[in-house]
């Protein structure tokens, strides 16, 4: 938020789009080192008009990530502590009385940012989650009968831990589901790690993050998005795929219909990295694992990161099944 | 064993239902083997299964009937055909009421695809067509499901649903294309389907209009009640039955057993062109049916004038020339299924003249009796006429005494060696040919000129015409008076002149004609002329009421029915355009698929590795990833190729060779590298060894 937005252009071409999002990757590849896939996913994530899903161990820059996300986009932050406790006011914000015109007047709570941090969402009581819910899905808030509404663009990036599940609050099907992009950034590679070590030593990698876009620019990239072309057969590949998740004899719970909307606006982003306005089975392909790995329920007891993994694997499985359109 | 599927079964049953129907609409079929199906066929739908454990027994049953039918072809009574048709439907009966296993199932579509045949034989009209659509959709599904149940394991539900849908959708496009075919060519089809030798329901044509009539055998004619003409009548008698007389010929020679005639074919064939003739004439415009069968010309007593004879040869519609027969028979040159005409007849109470254009030796004959006339006769004729000598009131005094004392019936067993005694003094029983013989001889033997007409009686009014039965046939008396001509004398009593057809089948015959004049109106005989008057009939500004004023000018704008089909036809086309457009929106896809394909042949050829279900895409991102020295040249046609086909951007003229030209000299050069490369490689390996 050091430097002002981005003057838009005229109107956003697929170019123009792409060359947005690459100088994006690159203000994130400044904080997150040796993770280019990764990154230009969580840019694909943010690009679509979705919320992010970060599952990793503590200590592989997830706050970092999310934290230079807000600063290359120049957008307001707040970075929320889940913790056993939390109540939803904490969040949301409360009616705060003033004596002296003996009125009551909404004070917002740290919810009401462009880019919320929600770090490690599952140690929250389900209350609070759901709370969080409704902000994700209307991206507005209802208090005392009020509504306010939220910020736009409104992100929210979440963060869980995977292996420590003690005193945590699994994530229902449902907040689940809200997710569009769910991802784990992992160790980064040993020749990444001493890199670090030797140049940057403790010293955090976010002031050199420059902001090279605005809230106004995300916005109308969030609309052109949604008017990348998706023709007929992709779509009916996208809802073959749905189908082959329902009917998969490993997975109790596929594919839902939300699934399917999220897929077509997470590849119609990842076209446009390409410089295209249209969608291509390719594109679908692209984005499968990490829209739909977390979406659906297998029907073994497996939890956590070996769920995910194979959750991963079946979906890949089934993409290698379903023949793509020609 | 599983159950067979209860909807098959229904669908087998309807089929074979369809292929008895196709014979049973010639109406030749005997009553009690109509009755003994249609029991089946409801007990079947009903899931009774009657005969399944009695199936020896039934068969047994079915041995009985061959046998009653046999015996019946043997007497004469039955045509061989038609017993045929009926045992290959009580064979249909006792299968479907059986077991309904695989045997049963063919046995029972193969006895419908006999049916279907054997009505042909016995008839081939509109009815007889729709019955052999029905058969070959119900047959159809019906088939197609047992291969799917047969296809389904035990146990597991059949997807009844997911194949009847796209099985009845290509079963209704396949007889839609049927009848389109049949409504383009209408013409060609209907001579092809209308029976040339069998005259569609009712094999037998009518009165027999041969040289001769011979009396005595059964009047099985008269319960036919088959149309075999439609007539307009001008002016207009308005009556719903016509009490009068068609005529179609007369007899002037009997040799105890048959009417002929002294003199045979008069004249050479011509055409004959009518005008329109004063008004006291009756004038009719008659349509002759293929169940007419003859090729005489008939009309309304006392004929005048007879022409513009059309004949509808399979060919198409032609005038046929006509030649005069003895016993003034006009007749048809040109053989054809049905035929059209005018005639005109004179007023019933008009003096005909007493030569009529007879030659001597006619004239003579009006008086003859048969060499070997039984004395009775006579005797008979002098006792009831006591004196009256005036030739009218004699033949109607005789007519009387025969209505009084004569009975009328059909049934004549056997052939009696003097017909005309064996009914005056014998049976004292027949029907109107024997009664119209008896009053002939007896009116010649005390000297009255008389002599024997047939044709036909009646007409049931239908659409402001006529329509007459081939049961309508009958025989009556022409009776000389001097001064006056022939005068019709009929000795049949009147209640038994018409058509004796059960009154339901006439019915339900009315309804089937009517349609079927509907169907030749509009469809067979529909021509030009007809579009240019619908549509002129269309757009006529509507006529000024009779109540409204004078003065006021008359609108000059189309009425409301020309603007609802416009709207109508607008819609249908906008409705079309939008199907179309969906087709022609899919043109570059498949164009971009067919470049695909031959991206892929020259890929292929090149022996460039592919993994299995990798698209062009994955290809790509792929050598690009390795580096491979095609992607270069990959990289822009397969986007290119994904704009074609997912971007809405089709390939421009030609792009698609120049595009391909790239990728083969691309190959070429790859294929030259690795030439290379090998060579140069064995170089060492070759020195070594």
């Amino acid at each position: 938020m050091t430097q002002p937005a981005r003057v838009l252009g005229p109107a956003p071409s697929p170019a123009s789009a792409r060359a947005v999002m690459e100088r994006l990757a690159a203000q994130l590849g400044r904080a997150v080192q040796g993770k280019p896939e990764e990154v230009r996913r969580v840019v694909t994530c943010v690009v679509a008009g979705g919320h992010l899903l970060l599952e990793d161990m503590p200590g592989v820059g997830k706050t970092t990530l999310a934290e230079a996300l807000a600063r290359a986009c120049a957008l307001s932050f707040a970075r929320i502590q889940f913790t056993a406790d939390l109540l939803p006011a904490d969040i949301l914000g409360t009616q705060v009385f003033h004596a002296q015109t003996a009125t009551f007047s909404f004070r917002p709570g740290p919810l009401f940012r462009q880019l919320v941090l929600a770090d490690e969402l599952n140690r929250a009581p389900p209350r609070t989650q759901s709370a969080l819910l409704e902000g994700m899905a209307q991206g507005q808030v209802s208090l005392d009968g009020q509504t306010h509404p939220l910020p736009s663009p409104f992100t929210v990036v979440a963060t869980q831990n995977p292996v420590d599940f003690s005193g945590t609050y699994p994530l229902p099907d449902s907040q689940l589901d809200r997710f569009l992009v769910r991802l784990s950034l992992g160790h980064p590679a040993p020749d990444v790690e001493a890199r670090l070590l030797t140049t940057r030593g403790a010293a955090s990698p976010l002031p050199s993050v420059e902001a090279v876009t605005g809230p106004e620019e995300l916005a109308s990239l969030r609309d052109f998005v949604q008017d990348v072309k998706l023709e007929a057969a992709v779509a009916d590949y996208v809802v073959r795929l749905a189908r082959a998740t329902r009917e998969h004899g490993d997975l109790e719970r596929g594919a839902s219909t939300r699934a399917v909307l999220a897929l077509g606006s997470a590849a119609r982003a990842q076209a446009l990295w390409e410089g295209r306005d249209f969608v291509t089975p390719g594109d679908v392909r692209a984005m499968l694992v990490p829209c739909w790995a977390h979406r659906v329920l297998l029907r073994s007891a497996v939890q956590g990161v070996s769920a995910r993994d194979e959750a991963a694997h079946l979906v890949e499985e089934i993409a290698r099944k379903v023949a793509a359109p020609r | 064993m599983k159950r067979p599927l209860r909807l098959r079964l229904v669908l087998r049953d309807l089929a074979a239902g369809s292929a008895f129907g196709a014979m049973a609409v010639s109406g030749q079929l005997p009553l009690w083997a109509l009755g003994l199906f249609l029991g089946a066929l409801v007990l079947a739908l009903c899931d009774v299964r009657l005969v399944a454990r009695h199936s020896r027994l039934s068969a047994l049953g079915l041995l009985v009937a061959a046998v009653l039918l046999g015996l019946q072809l043997t007497s004469g009574a039955m045509n061989a055909v038609v017993a045929a048709c009926s045992f290959a439907g009580l064979i249909a009966a006792q299968r479907m009421l059986s077991t309904p296993d695989a045997a049963a199932e063919g046995q029972t579509h193969l006895t419908g695809l006999l049916m279907v045949a054997g009505g042909a034989a016995l008839s081939g009209d509109m009815t007889y067509a729709l019955c052999l659509i029905a058969f070959g959709v119900l047959a159809s599904l019906s088939l197609a499901l047992g291969v799917v149940e047969a296809a389904v394991p035990d146990g597991e539900p059949v997807p009844v649903r997911a194949v009847m849908r796209p099985l009845s959708a290509g079963l209704a496009f396949a007889v839609a294309g049927a009848v389109a075919f049949f409504v383009l060519f209408p013409r060609l089809n209907w001579a092809m389907v209308g029976p040339r030798s069998a005259p569609g329901l009712g094999a037998v044509s009518s009165a027999g209009y041969s040289n001769t009539v011979r009396l005595g055998g059964a009047g099985t004619i008269k319960g036919n009640p088959r149309v075999v003409l439609r007539a307009t009548l001008t002016p207009d008698p308005e009556r719903d039955a016509l009490d009068a007389y068609w005529v179609g010929r007369t007899y002037d020679t009997f040799d105890g057993m048959e009417w002929a005639n002294v003199v045979g074919a008069k004249q050479t064939e011509r055409q004959i062109t009518l005008r329109p003739a004063s008004d006291t004439l009756l004038h009719q415009r008659i349509e002759l049916l293929p169940a007419y069968g003859a090729r005489t010309l008939i009309a309304l007593e006392m004929p005048s004038r007879l022409g513009n004879a059309m004949a509808h040869t399979p060919t198409g519609t032609r005038s046929s020339p006509v030649q005069l027969q003895g016993g003034g028979e006009v007749r048809f040159t040109i053989a054809a299924p049905s035929y059209t005409y005018e005639a005109y007849s004179l007023p019933p109470d008009a003096r005909t003249g007493m030569s009529a254009g007879l030659v001597q030796a006619e004239r003579d004959q009006l008086l003859a009796v048969p060499e070997h006339l039984d004395p009775r006769v006579a005797r008979l004729a002098a006792q009831v006429l006591q004196g009256e000598k005036e030739p009218l009131a004699a033949a109607r005094k005789l007519a009387a005494f025969l209505q009084r004392d004569y009975a009328y019936t059909l049934e004549q067993a056997g052939t009696p060696e003097d017909p005309l005694a064996d009914f005056l003094f014998v049976r004292k029983a027949g029907h109107c040919e024997h009664f119209a013989t008896a009053l002939t001889l007896m009116l010649r033997t005390q000297g009255i000129g008389a002599r024997l007409a047939t044709g036909f009686y009646g007409g049931t009014r239908v659409d402001g015409g006529y329509l007459v039965r081939a049961g309508d046939a009958h025989a009556w008396t022409h009776v000389l008076v001097p001064g006056r001509g022939f005068v019709t004398v009929d000795a049949t009593p009147p209640s038994n002149r018409t058509s004796q057809g059960s009154v339901l089948l006439e019915k339900l015959l009315a309804f089937y004609e009517a349609v079927e004049a509907r169907w030749r109106n509009s469809v067979v005989d529909y021509s030009f002329r007809d579009q240019f008057e619908l549509a002129s009939a269309l757009v006529r500004p509507p006529r000024r009421p009779a109540g409204s004023p004078a003065n006021e000018a008359p609108s000059r704008l189309p009425p409301p029915r020309a603007w609802v089909t416009a709207a109508v036809v607008a819609f249908v086309v906008w409705r079309a355009a939008r199907f179309a457009s969906r087709w022609t929106g899919r043109a570059p896809t498949l164009e971009a698929t067919r470049f695909l394909d031959r991206v892929d042949a020259l890929l292929q050829r090149a022996h460039v590795p592919r993994m299995e279900q990798e698209t062009l895409e994955d290809l790509t991102t792929r050598l690009a990833r390795d580096g491979h020295p095609l992607a270069l040249a990959m990289t822009p046609l397969t986007r290119r190729y994904l704009e074609a086909r997912f971007g809405g951007r089709a390939l421009r003229e030609g792009e698609a060779e120049h595009l391909l030209a790239t990728l083969r000299r691309a190959l070429d050069a790859e294929a030259a590298r690795r030439a290379v490369k090998p060579a140069g490689q064995a170089g060492p390996t070759a020195r070594a060894s």
